[in-house]
């Protein structure tokens, strides 16, 4: 716990009760999504940008580190203290500020959550493009910490590629804005070096996003197939071919099951994998690109190819993948999630080498794919109370990230280096490579209190894990 | 031996004899806007870049980097020159994987070099800055500029997804990778696209492609000016799939030496949208587009479309002696371009309607005076809606009187303390950029 006298400069800040050092308080804020794990000495729920500024600087005189927390789903560990220090809570922080039509821009604080930024759009026609399958409850802080990504990013790009300005709170306190509703300012690009920084640069207390007139038209494609590979080579024949789609995401047989026992939406359960292709554009443009997808399935061998045209239709398939994650949870009670990316044409591949790792670790991985951007989310079950077991999930994960970064891939598409990764940088980043990462953490947050341990590895550390 | 031509010593000694140049007539070809460099080093790999910069750096030698020199117009008369590093010899395609829309190229590779390659197999790289496309990868990386494609597949920080440089302390660093979506680490490729060679040496890149669409088409209505400008604000708005949408006026026009099937003249400015597509959706839109036009519209095709875009695109490289202003502000302050182009005077203006930018300059050579005064007018424009102003295009003398990059630039400090990390003894760049960096 945090001593007195900052506890009370903390209360001086925001308020008696917005400064949370209860046993079951710290508890609550000790965890995500992820299975890191760090009881924080505080919890601070700031009201405003300016609040923000003076918690931290109460914590930058202290010498505390602090991390900001939106609504902790995420999923590397990304937004636990480590070591003790603030949580600095923006669950309160959470009115959209602006929607300017005209200009095509939102301005937002960062608790606000994505799924009702988008109800909050649609009624203009508008969308902000990135879709995180945990967009019910993540919040646009915590996209735009981890430069989240979602099956829409495959067409509309990252979270990166739709946010223009952010106001930030330095690790020092002090209040900067970079960028805003007009292009690219003339000077190195902080906004760009900001996103995905995983709260070590500062904290975003307020951001201006690019928002997107929502298509006219949607239509999904639905095949089945026998194998994993068969599906994963559909998904490189699309790109391919030339063909751009909304999303191409890919379901095995142990996530099917899971979702279809939890929440039954009349899929297929006897099938390797589903793929299913969503097409959006302006109206009655979609008819030839659905067909030249389903042939492609054909080609591959589906086993059944459907064709959803109806936005009903469209929302049972896809509140399936949504639910996904969750559901896999009724398979196991903890999972290692693994979101290693390859390149687009090594996903049969690499599926096929996957599989052979789960039997060679005798685990059981849930494969969840947003396979049109390589990005493969591979869900390993164990059981939290068997030391073995999580020994055998992190062997299999381990062995998963060197196989894709052997395919010239990456250890994190989407969720984020967090404190579960840091050692995994070494397989694609040489010592120089990441002393060069270390030099842009140094300028924003000489004293290393943002959120520590998280993103670069340590720099004489043993890898964990990586035996 | 003085302590320079020791250090011309050690340069030669990195990339060999015949890639140093020092004698007058091959250095003079290497002059920019007066300053005449010490040497030109030409390396063949990206370490040898980074042996060059480090020993640069270590002699307080400052350095020009460069590809074809298509982009150098770009920026603020240098302080003296050292040594220009040419990137012309990283000319390979290292990597091209068709099938993953993916490409990894030394900096040096152009941009008609890599559309010939990625085009054999039916792709293309969605960047079409202004310039010649003997322009080099590198450098439109290191200047980050873009075309009217930057509406839909947007700019070279969009586009890179990996890249190599080479640092002042002699390393070759990796930042990014190879697939399209990596959170991994930070994106310190941002940091480098758009610096304009003052933090390091791009030396490869990997870069998004897309598929070369089916047809391409472009409606072109013109009307009078202000009712253009509610059309393309119209355009930007609807749900279709636009590509580009902009404006021109008469000047514009006239300059760009364009013959179209619609009425132009001084009070009927033209909107022209770009359609990029499969043939039938490309139709359909059009017919969609030419609803909300209402006004009098024609559709061209193929190569035709082809001519008019490439003039749009030039609308930032006007050559020659005269000046052109980029500015940047939100979307639909555009509009306002009909009451910015000052009245009685020839001057040009073409705005990206759907990216917020306008291109501006004089028609002809005016006095430098009135041409500073009306910049600066055009800049206060631009930042009183927290936009930015700058002269792309400009001889020496209006760059010395009139800021290229603004003058009341914010985070200045932080951006500083950037380059201070990567380019500690400041030798990169001979202040072409931002102050200080």
């Amino acid at each position: 716990m945090v001593d007195k006298k900052v506890r009370r400069a903390l209360e001086k800040v925001v308020g008696r009760k917005n400064v949370l050092t209860e046993p079951a308080d710290l508890l609550l804020y000790s965890y995500d999504s992820s299975t890191a794990r760090g009881q924080p000495g505080a919890v601070v729920l700031p009201a405003s940008t300016e609040e923000v500024s003076r918690v931290v600087k109460v914590c930058a005189r202290h010498g505390i580190p602090f991390v900001a927390r939106g609504a902790g789903t995420n999923l590397s560990g990304g937004s636990v203290m480590l070591r003790g220090g603030v949580v600095i809570a923006l669950t309160r922080m959470n009115r959209v500020l602006e929607i300017d039509v005209a200009n095509q821009r939102a301005v937002v604080q960062p608790g606000v959550v994505n799924l009702d930024l988008q109800q909050a759009l649609s009624g203009h026609g508008l969308q902000f493009c990135p879709d995180p399958a945990s967009q019910k409850v993540s919040t646009i802080g915590g996209n735009v910490a981890e430069n989240a990504g979602g099956p829409h990013c495959l067409k509309y790009g990252v979270t990166l590629n739709h946010v223009v300005g952010l106001t930030v709170v330095l690790p020092s306190g002090e209040v900067r804005r970079l960028g805003g509703k007009a292009g690219t300012p003339p000077g190195y690009d902080l906004v760009g070096l900001f996103v995905g920084s995983e709260g070590t640069l500062g904290i975003a207390t307020e951001m201006v996003l690019r928002l997107r007139p929502l298509p006219e038209e949607a239509q999904i494609v639905v095949a089945l197939f026998d194998t994993l590979e068969a599906a994963g080579e559909t998904v490189s024949r699309i790109i391919a071919a030339g063909m751009l789609p909304a999303a191409l995401e890919i379901m095995d047989r142990a996530t099917l099951e899971a979702v279809e026992a939890s929440f039954p939406s009349g899929l297929r359960t006897d099938v390797e994998a589903i793929l299913l292709i969503e097409l959006d554009g302006p109206k009655g443009t979609l008819d030839r690109q659905a067909g030249r997808c389903a042939s492609i399935c054909r080609e591959l061998n589906a086993r059944s190819v459907e064709i959803g045209r109806t936005p009903e239709e469209r929302e049972r398939l896809w509140s399936a993948r949504r639910s996904a994650f969750g559901a896999t949870a009724r398979l196991s009670p903890a999972m290692l999630v693994n979101d290693a990316t390859v390149p687009r044409t090594r996903i049969a591949e690499v599926l096929r080498e996957m599989q052979k790792i789960e039997r060679r670790h005798g685990v059981r991985i849930a494969k969840i794919f947003h396979a049109g951007d390589g990005n493969l989310h591979s869900n390993i079950l164990f059981n939290r109370d068997d030391p073995e077991d999580f020994k055998r999930a992190e062997a299999a994960s381990a062995e998963i990230f060197r196989l894709c970064a052997g395919a010239g891939g990456t250890i994190t598409g989407e969720h984020g280096v967090g404190a579960e990764k840091p050692e995994y940088m070494r397989l694609i980043y040489s010592a120089e490579d990441i002393e060069a990462q270390r030099k842009l953490r140094e300028v924003f947050d000489p004293l290393g209190l943002a959120n520590p341990g998280k993103v670069l590895p340590e720099r004489a550390g043993v890898t964990e894990g990586d035996a | 031996m003085s302590a320079m031509s020791s250090r011309l010593r050690e340069l030669e000694e990195i990339v060999g004899e015949e890639n140093l140049l020092t004698a007058t007539a091959a250095v003079s070809e290497y002059q920019l806007e007066g300053q005449m460099p010490v040497a030109v080093a030409l390396p063949g790999s990206a370490e040898e870049v980074a042996r060059l910069l480090r020993i640069a750096s270590e002699a307080g030698l400052s350095v020009l980097l460069r590809g074809a020199g298509a982009h150098l117009h770009l920026g603020v008369p240098p302080s003296p020159i050292g040594v220009v590093v040419s990137l012309a010899r990283l000319n390979r395609v290292v990597e091209y994987d068709a099938d993953d829309l993916t490409v990894t190229v030394e900096a040096g590779v152009s941009l008609g070099q890599l559309a010939r390659v990625v085009g054999e197999h039916g792709q293309m790289l969605p960047l079409d800055p202004p310039g010649p496309d003997s322009a080099t990868l590198g450098g439109i990386a290191a200047t980050n500029l873009a075309g009217p494609l930057r509406m839909r597949y947007g700019e070279p920080r969009d586009l890179a997804i990996g890249l190599r440089a080479a640092l002042t302390d002699g390393s070759v660093v990796k930042a990014g990778g190879k697939t399209v979506k990596n959170v991994a680490g930070y994106e310190l490729g941002k940091l480098f696209v758009g610096s304009l060679g003052t933090v390091g040496a791009i030396c490869e890149l990997t870069l998004r492609l897309v598929p070369i669409p089916e047809a391409r088409a472009m409606v072109v209505a013109a009307a009078e000016p202000k009712r253009a400008c509610e059309i393309a604000a119209q355009v930007v708005g609807s749900r279709l799939d636009i590509s580009s949408v902009e404006v021109a006026n008469w000047d514009a026009l006239r300059r760009m030496r364009l013959s179209l099937p619609v009425t132009t003249g001084p009070e009927a400015w033209v909107v022209f949208v770009g359609l990029l597509g499969e043939r039938e959706a490309l139709a359909r839109q059009e017919q969609e587009v030419r609803s909300l036009v209402s006004d009098g519209c024609a559709r061209l095709d193929g190569v035709d479309a082809d001519e008019v875009w490439r003039s749009l695109r030039g609308a930032g490289y006007p050559g020659g002696g005269t000046v052109a202003v980029c500015l940047t502000v939100p979307m639909a302050s555009v509009r306002e371009i009909v009451g910015l182009v000052p009245t009685g005077e020839q001057w040009w203006a073409v705005a990206r309607s759907g990216e917020g930018r306008i291109y501006i300059g004089p028609a002809a050579e005016a006095e430098l005076s009135n041409v500073q005064q009306r910049l600066a007018a055009l800049r206060e424009w631009a930042e009183e809606r927290e936009g930015s102003a700058v002269l792309e295009w400009g001889p020496v003398e209006v760059k010395r009187a009139f800021p290229v990059w603004g003058d009341s630039l914010s985070n200045l400090d932080l951006m500083q303390e950037l380059k201070g990390k990567y380019d500690p003894n400041k030798v990169l760049g001979c202040g072409r950029y931002l102050p200080g960096l």
